[in-house]
């Protein structure tokens, strides 16, 4: 399984803070983007920022490994 | 004694910060400090708390990094970072910054360059509580 977590305002507008999307052999960080976009796209619609495992992440076409983090972000609002 | 950069539910003290920050080096010339703080009236609206939520774990990773860049930036001796999560109230402390160098003009450097890159790249988001409900907040510059 991937482990998506969600925080602050993006966690609000899916309703949890936390879904599991099932590993499938070859699956990037793209196609996890795609399959919760469709079902939370008002959530997608302020994500700006993803981290696979704690780090940030630009290139979408990234593989992930069975049990990676997956956190999509909203801009940040700290400090 | 307490990490030099960590995240919090309860309220810090600066003196301390200074304190300890002070103990990690008797070279220091200089140290600037940031305190960031809740306001209680924003874009129109009083408000009575701000919530934090944070990817705690990143959020802590990234503020870790903040400091090591800083450090060969600017050659300080000594930084320390703080930030409380959960609920503030008005007038509360939220962030604290502090930059040791052994002049004053790296540490007060560093210690804008701190903030204004944990603004930008630390994992964690604000929410207003005003009597009229709840927001999260959209980033200022």
């Amino acid at each position: 399984m991937i482990r998506v977590l969600f925080f602050g305002p993006v966690a609000e507008r899916v309703g949890k803070s936390e879904v599991q999307v099932v590993f499938k052999a070859g699956m990037r960080l793209l196609d996890v983007r795609e399959q919760l976009q469709v079902k939370y796209p008002a959530a997608f619609e302020i994500v700006c920022f993803t981290a696979v495992n704690g780090e940030h992440v630009l290139d979408m076409s990234l593989p992930l490994t069975e049990h990676s983090d997956v956190v999509f972000m909203s801009k940040f609002s700290g400090g | 004694m307490k990490d030099a950069v960590r995240i919090q539910l309860e309220d810090f003290s600066q003196d301390e910060e200074i304190a300890a920050l002070r103990a990690s080096s008797k070279r220091m010339g200089g140290i600037a400090t940031f305190i960031g703080c809740a306001r209680d009236f924003s874009e129109g609206r009083e408000v009575t708390q701000i919530s934090f939520d944070a990817y705690g774990s990143m959020a802590v990773g990234e503020m870790n990094k903040l400091r090591d860049e800083a450090t060969k930036k600017f050659a300080l001796l000594g930084v320390r970072i703080v930030h409380r999560v959960g609920v503030v109230g008005a007038g509360e402390q939220i962030v604290f910054v502090a930059a040791g160098a052994e002049h004053r003009a790296p540490a007060l450097q560093a210690c804008q360059w701190l903030i204004d890159e944990l603004k930008q790249r630390v994992p964690i988001w604000k929410k207003e509580i005003t009597p009229q409900g709840e927001a999260w907040l959209t980033p200022h510059p």
